[in-house]
């Protein structure tokens, strides 16, 4: 504010608006916050090619009852009813401070995109996994280990694929994408 | 001030998919019946009236708007239809917003907060100054504007955060008009984003911004959210100002969104 108190004072004694001679610097005037850090942080790595671990249990009706459950859900916040045996609504997460927050936990949301049996307002930009099972599991034009592959870290698929990434992010665990591959190639009741 | 009424994308996609509208999209026909009224009579307008009032008390209205800028008040509209620009006096490419703060400081004041309401609707006014001028933003104007058109490509295309995602994952030209969880998705440039914000978002019951509409996006796919004013918010609305640009898009403020 001092230059500007000087401004005024030049400009009476000189009886003219030296505007330009005594202007004030305007470069600091205004706010720029930085984000360049936050992006930085909220990177993930390259394309990384997983094998699904033996510990999947594809049969599993618990691990098929929480992929269906994660598949069909955003987040626990807005998860309605009784959770599948093993899956929460909240996880912890320690803030900067130091202290443990309870977050929503969120879910893979898949039906966003894919439509499958029992989907309520499916989208459509993945292809439908609707009779999964019957069309690429039975006729072995797919295997679990694609599947897992391709929820997992679709990029080694497709680089330049629209899906979201689920492992290599580090939102999802090893158990929750066996759980999405025990879903997807599980034989379904037509709902 | 000038009314503008703005067809909805939306409701023309609407009668394209084959499923039952009612169940298929987010927008019930309640909600449709209470958009069209609502193009009749947009709930903004008082925001642009109230920040129009703010703006000229408190700053000194379109004179002194001119003036900071260096153009005559007749070109006060079509200059304005060009942001954001490289603002030399300020060092920076930047927004009408923080060009507005700048205005403020210069004459002593305390400066609004780029995310508060007041400033929202000071914004909505002065792009409204532009209604009906093509938006005409130049990214080769000068190494400044250059820069800032890379960046923000460059944080359009970055894909980040839990899921991954980029603003291209969901806006790119292979994908717009596929459903994402019952929402058509738009392309930017034909829905002439950069000319429609700041809009009436009828689902927030407010008036947000065009940088406060990328936030709602990136909170929703889980990319972390980077502040207004940031480098790279003014950026990514460069990026997203050229594609209305592209499209020889007008300027239309305040716009009515679902
Ligand atoms: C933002 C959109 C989107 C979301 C969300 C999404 N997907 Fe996909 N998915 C795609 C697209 C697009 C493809 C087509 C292949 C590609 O581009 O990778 C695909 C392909 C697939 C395939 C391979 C189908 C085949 O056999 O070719 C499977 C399986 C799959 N997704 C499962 C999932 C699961 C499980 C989730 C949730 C954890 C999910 N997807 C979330 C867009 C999405
Ligand atoms: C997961 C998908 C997804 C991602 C990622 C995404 N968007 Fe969106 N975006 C949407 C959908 C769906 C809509 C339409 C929502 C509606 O109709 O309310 C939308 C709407 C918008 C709109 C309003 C369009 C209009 O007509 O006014 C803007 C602006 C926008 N997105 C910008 C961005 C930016 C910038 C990014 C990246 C930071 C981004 N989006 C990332 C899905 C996405």
């Amino acid at each position: 504010m001092h230059t500007k108190i000087k401004c005024f004072a030049y400009a009476t004694l000189f009886l003219s608006a030296s505007a330009s001679l005594c202007a004030v610097d305007l470069t600091k005037a205004y706010d720029m916050p930085d984000a360049t850090k936050m992006i930085e942080k909220d990177m993930f790595p390259a394309a990384k090619a997983y094998t699904m671990p033996k510990s999947c249990n594809l049969t599993d009706a618990k691990a098929i009852a929480r992929g269906e459950f994660m598949f069909h859900n955003l987040n626990g916040q807005k998860a309605k009813g009784k959770l599948p045996a093993g899956l929460a609504k909240l996880t912890e997460k320690k803030g900067k401070d130091g202290k443990v927050k309870k977050e929503p936990k969120q879910y893979g949301n898949c039906v966003a995109c894919h439509d499958i049996e029992g989907a309520k307002g499916a989208g459509n930009i993945g292809p439908s996994l609707t009779g999964y099972k019957a069309m690429f599991l039975d006729t072995k034009a797919r295997d679990a280990q694609f599947v897992y592959q391709k929820i997992a870290d679709p990029r080694i698929d497709n680089p330049n694929t629209h899906m979201t990434v689920n492992l290599t992010t580090g939102l999802f665990t090893e158990q929750e994408i066996c759980d999405y591959t025990a879903y997807v190639v599980s034989e379904k009741k037509k709902k | 001030m000038k009314r503008v009424i703005l067809p909805l994308a939306l409701l023309a996609t609407m009668g394209t998919v084959s499923v039952s509208a009612g169940e298929q999209f987010a927008m019930s026909d309640a909600d449709r019946a209470m958009y069209s009224e609502m193009l009749e009579n947009n709930p903004a307008d008082i925001f642009v009236e109230e920040g129009g009032e703010i703006f000229e008390e408190a700053i000194g209205g379109e004179a002194a708007l001119a003036k900071f800028l260096g153009v005559s008040e007749k070109e006060l509209p079509k200059y304005i239809a060009g942001f954001p620009r490289y603002i030399k006096k300020l060092g920076n490419v930047v927004g009408l917003d923080q060009v507005m703060q700048a205005m403020q400081v210069e004459q002593g004041q305390k400066k609004t907060e780029l995310k508060s309401g007041k400033m929202f609707s000071m914004l909505a006014y002065v792009k409204s100054l532009a209604n009906d001028e093509v938006i005409n933003i130049d990214v080769t104007a000068d190494e400044h504007i250059k820069a800032a058109y890379v960046l923000g490509k460059k944080t359009y295309m970055t894909p980040r955060g839990g899921r991954g995602l980029s603003c291209n994952s969901c806006h790119s030209a292979d994908i717009v008009g596929q459903v994402l969880r019952t929402q058509p998705l738009p392309d930017l440039g034909d829905n002439n984003v950069a000319g429609t914000w700041p809009a009436y978002r009828m689902t927030k019951s407010s008036l947000r911004t065009t940088q406060r509409r990328f936030q709602g996006c990136m909170k929703n796919a889980l990319l972390k959210v980077i502040p207004i004013g940031s480098k790279e918010m003014v950026a990514l609305e460069v990026y997203v100002t050229k594609l209305a640009a592209d499209k020889k898009k007008s300027i239309a403020i305040p716009g009515l969104k679902r």
